[in-house]
């Protein structure tokens, strides 16, 4: 790969192009981080060598002997017309829209990279979601920061009990994925429609999950590793909730953060410290290499 | 509609000459060219003209740059340093700063601000923040000063507070009066106090009224200090009473709560209120899956809630918490 060093800032704008992954914090909404991103990187291109002011010809020494001078032209100084680049000049798209109370990998097109974004929307990736659940009480909307509406006991609820909860719940889902697609789990077109690969059904409105597993069961904590497509958090969320009502408890969401979106993992995303233009080129290096190695597992 | 039209039509015409690069000159052409523009406008431009400017030329725009090169106030703000893009951008007061007169109203109050002392090199900061300045009278302004004079602040102290706060000169005697006596009767503050706090944060003094007063009811009802206690918080950290309320209590219930600071040492480090919450949150959280959170100054390895907010991560993760910079980050990721 050939490396260059340089501090020209059109330079480095023409080659701005690219996914990005951010690590969104919970309780942050994606169009706050995505401002708060561009910010820094509009920053950070004014800060290197922009464009300097255009250069005017004057006329000057009167009628006899005209000289003309080159002079800076003051109507295109930064003062005059703003920063050379602000927020509205990097086009940017997001390719999965992650709700207010969910972390996690945030993946973001930039400028050219926007329609590849897109794209990556529409190959319906399976997300990954680690969703902590608290026992013991509910609360309005699932989440932690409403009211509590109810509490219970969960002395009862064990590892295996919760395993078979979930598993059949896993089940399922899996049945419903091959109703969707119109085949009978038992026939031979099903057996051909699950040789190919992973089943994702056309329905776009539909949360289907692929797995269900619990990765830790510490009274009253609990961490789910759900893989699903089509999901909202108010969905897993209200699973959560669901779950614990099969157990004859409550519980209520305590937090939803997003580990793996298709090929990109939470590792390498760009916490908010590293929000800034290095970071930015560092992560679509990360990103084009991520997308090489599994080109053909998206198709 | 109109205005983001022409005005996109100003700023492509910058983007496309980044874009292009090519280092040859471009004719440098009027961006409000079109035909239809000037036939719905013709009357409001000639009203926005400075009348004694001779150049008829002028067409309809939305920034001020376009007029830059015909008008030697803007020339003499842009080298002043004077952010023009973000004057312009306020309403109304694009149209006042273009109809200035450099020698007759700006001058005058430059000098003036200059032998009281305001250094020059803060004249752009000056007038981007309060181009509004060149409103007032001289002799108003030079009654505020002696105003200030009046109450035995040094001339040092004059100019902190004018440097600091450009709006500060805009507000009569009467109402600097009044607001320099709110702060004296409801903190409790004697003369040296105020003549502090109006140096420190001379913002404070000309915020809004009614905001200070409900972060007043704040710190004091929702938070519980005492008014002994709230001179305290005042004095260290004026900007507490310029923030959200919200935000305050949500920043005072962290560290009250969560991190079972008692209010005493909240006093002793009001930099945990001053301190956005996420970083707070963060690295109170590291802390505590290392198992080092321990505030209480009286025990063993005591963790000071000043340190915990100061510095960059780098410095918090080497000397705070003795760990290092990828463990920080790998746990970042896990909340």
């Amino acid at each position: 790969m050939n490396q260059i060093l340089t501090y020209n800032a059109p330079t480095v704008f023409k080659r701005l192009n690219g996914i990005v992954k951010l690590l969104k914090p919970a309780l942050k909404r994606v169009s706050h981080v995505k401002n708060a991103f561009l910010f820094n990187v509009c920053k950070d291109l004014n800060a290197l060598n922009v464009r300097p002011p255009r250069q005017i010809l004057l006329e000057s020494g009167g009628a006899q002997n005209v000289v003309l001078r080159k002079v800076n032209d003051l109507s295109d100084h930064i003062l005059a017309v703003g920063p050379r680049y602000q927020i509205k000049d990097i086009k940017c798209s997001v390719v999965n829209h992650l709700g207010e109370h969910t972390s996690g990998v945030l993946i973001l097109g930039l400028n050219r990279c926007t329609k590849n974004a897109n794209k990556l929307r529409k190959q319906r990736f399976i997300r990954t979601f680690h969703v902590k659940g608290l026992l013991g009480t509910s609360t309005e909307n699932f989440f932690w920061d409403s009211r509590i509406t109810c509490k219970s006991r969960f002395s009862h609820v064990t590892e295996d009990r919760f395993d078979s909860i979930v598993s059949s719940l896993q089940a399922s889902h899996q049945r419903s994925m091959y109703d969707l697609c119109g085949v009978d789990i038992r026939s031979h077109a099903g057996y051909e429609l699950a040789s190919k690969g992973i089943i994702r059904p056309e329905i776009n409105d539909q949360p289907l999950i692929y797995g269900i597993k619990i990765i830790e069961f510490k009274p009253p904590n609990f961490t789910l590793e759900i893989h699903v497509i089509n999901e909202n958090e108010e969905f897993l969320a209200m699973l959560v909730h669901d779950i614990a009502i099969e157990l004859k408890s409550v519980a209520h969401c305590n937090g939803i953060s997003c580990i793996r979106y298709g090929p990109f993992h939470i590792d390498n995303s760009l916490i908010n410290r590293h929000w800034s233009l290095s970071g930015a080129v560092h992560s679509m290096n990360h990103c084009k290499n991520v997308l090489d190695i599994n080109m053909n597992v998206n198709d | 509609m109109l205005s983001r039209k022409v005005f996109c039509l100003i700023r492509n015409l910058h983007i496309s000459s980044v874009k292009s690069l090519r280092g040859s000159l471009r004719p440098v052409s009027s961006p409000t060219e079109s035909e239809d523009v000037q036939e719905k406008l013709p009357t409001k431009v000639e009203n926005t003209l400075p009348s004694e400017n001779p150049l008829k030329s002028y067409v309809p725009t939305f920034n001020l740059a376009a007029y830059v090169n015909k008008s030697e106030c803007l020339q003499e703000f842009i080298k002043m340093g004077v952010n023009l893009h973000n004057i312009e951008r306020r309403k109304g007061l694009g149209e006042f700063v273009l109809n200035l007169n450099f020698n007759d109203t700006v001058k005058p109050r430059l000098l003036f601000l200059a032998d009281l002392g305001v250094s020059p090199e803060l004249f752009g900061r000056f007038i981007t923040k309060n181009p509004l300045i060149f409103k007032e009278s001289i002799a108003d302004l030079t009654i505020r000063v002696n105003y200030l004079e009046s109450k035995k602040f040094t001339p040092q102290q004059i100019i902190t507070i004018v440097e600091r706060n450009p709006f500060w000169l805009m507000f009569s005697t009467k109402r600097i009066d009044n607001r320099l006596g709110f702060f004296q009767k409801n903190f409790e503050l004697n003369g040296d106090d105020v003549r502090f706090l109006t140096t420190k944060q001379p913002n404070l003094i000309t915020y809004k009224i009614e905001h200070v007063q409900k972060a007043l009811f704040t710190v004091k009802e929702e938070m519980g200090f005492n008014v002994e206690e709230m001179k305290c918080l005042l004095l260290a950290k004026p900007k507490l009473f310029m923030m959200d309320h919200s935000l305050l209590v949500e920043r005072f219930s962290y560290a009250h709560d969560e991190m079972k600071l008692s209010h005493e040492m909240i006093l002793n480090f009001p930099h945990i209120l001053t301190s956005r919450q996420f970083r707070v949150e963060q690295r109170h959280k590291f802390l505590k899956f290392l198992e080092k959170a321990q505030y209480d100054p009286k025990k063993d390895l005591y963790v000071s809630p000043k340190a915990l907010v100061e510095g960059t991560d780098l410095d918090f993760v080497l000397n705070v918490a003795k760990s290092d910079l990828v463990t920080f980050d790998a746990f970042l990721r896990t909340l």
